[in-house]
């Protein structure tokens, strides 16, 4: 008996558009829309997970609970910003996976209050005459800078991964975290700020 | 001789304009201003030194194990919504309770008012499941008769619309008759044809669009035939092997 279960005993039916009440056919919907939203951008999702879990184990029962959820809410999609879309669902996974493996993590939000607040100054004062800092950065191990960002709180390794590991902009981080862009761009500036005085202090 | 930070709305510029995020009449003022103001100047230095580098690390890759476990994603959810996935119990109870609703709508001589929408059951099933009821059924159809010129119009009064009732007798499948089955919430024309001993159920629903050539499936037990033309989604189910059923299909698709 041939299984009707797979999407692949499906092809036949795509082109007869059929009304949308065939659960199997709903399925097979659904599975092609999530081909063309989600898949393309596995390898986005997975290495922001990386940074937030801190592994890559980890990282993947992230992404795959996440692809999980894109799937059964794949008709909510807008049709807009698919990148962006998947990587909200992936934070959103990363933070409640967080909050049940990593509960002490998580950074509580009266902290959260102060990261945001962006009279504080963070770091010392680079020195001018020889620009030491920047070929300090420059020649430090990918460990060493790795390191300064696994210490940062969650809260601004984000930021900082969306914008120079996945290479989003300010509006869309400011989208996928809900978040003003005003509170996007104080983090990031705290974020490396603390990562560069981590790895020179490292040195 | 150590300077004194920038001040906070001068480092998120900084930010913005390694970022390549500032309109461009900011970012004017501020590359003037990075010329004649030595700490803004390394302070742009060292968040460039770092952007590089952050930018440069390693991603992880994904791997074809882990493509695999996504892709097997898709396949479960598509089982999940098939009977596959239904315990044994609850299948058993749905055919106990199948076969109750049959018994009392053939009791009062009804035609078929089965209605499986949200159970889960695929198409093919309800397909069969339709086809099924109708040999327990004292008689397959609700209009008995080879002739056409019945058949037709009893659908079309029924439902207003009806797929080509062609009597295939000169090819060894005479039309035996018509009825209104019901798949999903929607009630479907369907033509009964006879071969040999077997009946072959053809349900006809109106309403596809294009064209897909015949593919053969297997569901609940019944081999099944599915195509699409001329404004319906065909489905020719029976007990027949697989071959003679298709014979069937051609037969009627060329009449």
């Amino acid at each position: 008996m041939i299984s009707l279960a797979g999407t692949r005993a499906l092809p036949d039916r795509r082109g007869s558009a059929r009304p949308e009440r065939w659960p199997l056919v709903d399925a097979d919907r659904a599975s092609e829309r999530f081909r063309e939203v989600v898949l393309p951008h596995l390898a986005d999702c997975l290495a922001f997970a990386n940074w937030l879990t801190g592994s890559r184990h980890d990282a993947e029962d992230v992404v795959q609970e996440a692809c999980i959820k894109a799937l059964n809410g794949i008709h909510g999609f807008d049709g807009r910003n698919a990148r962006a879309w998947t990587l909200t669902i992936v934070r959103n996974c990363a933070f409640d996976w967080l909050a049940k493996h990593r509960p002490k993590a998580i950074i509580s939000v009266g902290d959260l209050a102060a990261l945001d607040d962006a009279t504080q100054s963070e770091g010392r004062a680079p020195d001018e005459s020889s620009n030491a800092e920047s070929e300090l950065i420059r020649q430090a191990e990918s460990a060493a800078i790795g390191a300064a960002i696994a210490d940062l709180p969650h809260v601004l390794r984000e930021v900082l991964i969306l914008r120079d590991v996945n290479g989003f902009s300010y509006k869309e981080i400011a989208a996928i975290l809900s978040v003003p862009m005003g509170t996007v761009m104080s983090r990031l500036a705290r974020a490396r700020a603390r990562v560069a005085a981590t790895i020179v202090e490292a040195q | 001789m150590a300077q004194p930070v920038p001040p906070s709305d001068d480092r998120l510029l900084l930010n913005a304009l390694v970022d390549d995020e500032l309109d461009a009449a900011t970012t004017i003022l501020l590359e003037r201003r990075l010329e004649i103001e030595p700490d803004l100047a390394v302070e742009y230095r060292r968040l460039m030194a770092l952007k590089e580098r952050v930018s440069g690390l390693d991603r992880p890759p994904v791997t074809r194990g882990f493509e695999a476990r996504i892709g097997a994603l898709m396949t479960q959810r598509a089982k999940s919504l098939t009977p596959a996935n239904r315990s044994g119990f609850y299948r058993n109870l749905s055919a106990l309770a199948a076969s109750i609703i049959v018994t009392a709508v053939l009791a009062s001589g009804g035609t078929y008012l089965f209605t499986t929408s949200h159970s889960g059951f695929s198409i093919e099933d309800e397909v069969a499941g339709g086809h099924r009821r109708s040999l327990l059924a004292t008689s397959p159809v609700d209009v008995a008769s080879s002739d056409r010129h019945t058949v037709k119009p009893w659908l079309d009064a029924k439902l207003g619309v009806s797929p080509p009732a062609t009597d295939l007798a000169a090819d060894g499948y005479p039309l035996i008759g018509g009825r209104v089955d019901v798949l999903g919430a929607e009630t479907v024309p369907t033509l009964v044809y006879r071969h040999n001993e077997h009946l072959i159920t053809l349900m006809a629903e109106p309403g596809a669009h294009g064209t897909v050539p015949p593919s053969f499936e297997v569901a609940s037990g019944y081999n099944i035939v599915h195509w699409t033309e001329g404004g319906f989604a065909f489905w020719a189910v029976s007990d027949l092997e697989q071959t003679e059923l298709e014979a069937f299909v051609r037969d009627y698709r060329s009449s």
